[in-house]
């Protein structure tokens, strides 16, 4: 049976405002539908140099640690926060560790190296690693309307139900969210006419014409003189 | 050729890793290398809030003023940035990837194919390559070194730079300084 002191562990440094909690809830849905009721989402960005997260990690016996992937790996604050955790790796046994990685890439293989470390990162606090959800193209998840992330979280949802009910995730829903692994090479010169549309950056060119540097988009400001 | 050293060890007391890298730059700068090091832990970064200000509203800087213009300088205006940082919980110092947070205003946000994956186009016309030095600590397993080094190739291709070694400080400076010199060759 899956531990039911399970918390949860927002690492995303945009703290309650980034797309990482949003799916964590989606998650914790599922958690307590099952159980009644609803393990605590703690946020680290929240924490400044508190050792509550610490303390939460300590006592849990199921942790679900949800990050966004910056520069290929964990974002600087969530490696501070597992450095703290280096003197529960002398405990003989440490808490079932589930993971949630989303990326703002279109394919799931940007995760992959990450989630090979989060499977080592369980071995060494001698804890059962359950898995890793990762999902691509996390970044859209709070800009979109919620109707547009319903497939999404309702993934998420099952997933929550599955850990909860038999203590693992549910094979077949993490390769649905995890997909595309990643695009087949033939579709590569669409993706390179397609990045060089509009369409595609719309997002961030709307962003750099209401700031007014939309002209200034290629700037170089540390370009050796 | 111009190198930056990356020191990302997090404690002054670990005096052997400082040791190790002043070695390093000693050689390499006697071999006619032009070496700036550069040690984290004594620079103000404050990590990245993932606000995208320095793609959407400063571009190509962090609109939050602090260290890591200098190092953002640094890296661009380098042949290699030679990343160094013991091993600790598996991986580089929370120090050294705060830094590497802080590096996205080098690359752009709009979207570009290498090598069939999406990933950000490039900035500035010519970037670094890059070495990686760690220290493998005390519980330092050939599988942290191997998983910090595939997440190192992972970065490298984000950041247009080839990773062009990795060393572990139980080699001989020597050894770091021929690897350098290879690099710069490259």
């Amino acid at each position: 049976m899956p531990s039911t002191r399970l918390v949860a562990l927002n690492g995303s440094p945009r703290g309650r405002r980034g797309n990482t909690p949003l799916m964590l809830d989606a998650f914790l849905d599922g958690v307590e539908e099952v159980w009644g009721t609803r393990p605590v989402l703690h946020h680290l960005a929240e924490a400044g140099d508190s050792e509550e997260p610490v303390h939460v990690f300590g006592e849990a016996s199921a942790v679900l640690l949800g990050f966004p992937v910056y520069t290929d790996a964990m974002p600087g604050i969530v490696k501070a926060f597992i450095e703290a955790l280096e003197p529960l790796c002398a405990r003989p046994e440490g808490p079932e560790l589930i993971f949630l990685v989303q990326s703002g890439f279109p394919e799931a293989i940007h995760s992959r190296a990450v989630e090979a470390y989060l499977e080592r990162l369980a071995a060494r606090l001698r804890g059962r690693y359950v898995g890793t959800i990762v999902k691509p193209s996390g970044e859209e998840t709070r800009l979109r309307p919620k109707e547009r992330n319903a497939t999404l979280f309702a993934r998420l949802c099952e997933l929550g139900r599955s850990y909860a009910t038999t203590g693992e995730l549910d094979a077949k829903v993490l390769a649905l969210l995890a997909s595309p692994e990643r695009f087949p090479w033939w579709l590569s010169p669409v993706l390179r006419l397609f990045f060089r549309t509009n369409t595609v950056n719309f997002l961030w060119d709307r962003q750099l014409r209401e700031n007014g540097v939309f002209e200034e988009r290629f700037a170089r400001p540390y370009a050796p003189s | 050729m111009h190198i930056t050293i990356l020191n990302g060890n997090p404690s002054a007391e670990r005096d052997a890793f400082d040791s190790y890298l002043g070695a390093v730059r000693d050689l390499a700068e006697r071999r006619g290398h032009d070496v700036t090091p550069l040690v984290l832990r004594d620079l103000a970064i404050e990590p990245c809030v993932g606000c995208f200000g320095c793609w959407v509203k400063r571009p190509g800087e962090c609109v939050f003023s602090d260290a890591s213009a200098d190092v953002c300088r640094a890296v661009i205006a380098s042949d290699l940035t030679v990343f160094a940082s013991p091993l600790i919980m598996g991986f580089v110092s929370a120090v050294t990837k705060k830094a590497m947070d802080k590096l996205i205003p080098l690359v752009h946000p709009y979207f570009a194919v290498i090598r069939n994956e999406t990933h950000h186009r490039k900035r500035y016309e010519r970037y670094p390559a890059l070495g990686l030095i760690l220290d493998k600590g005390r519980d330092g397993a050939a599988e942290d070194f191997a998983i910090t080094q595939r997440l190192f190739e992972r970065y490298s291709i984000n950041f247009h730079g080839p990773l062009l070694f990795t060393r572990s400080t139980e080699a001989d400076p020597k050894e770091v300084a021929d690897a350098i010199d290879a690099a710069c060759g490259a």
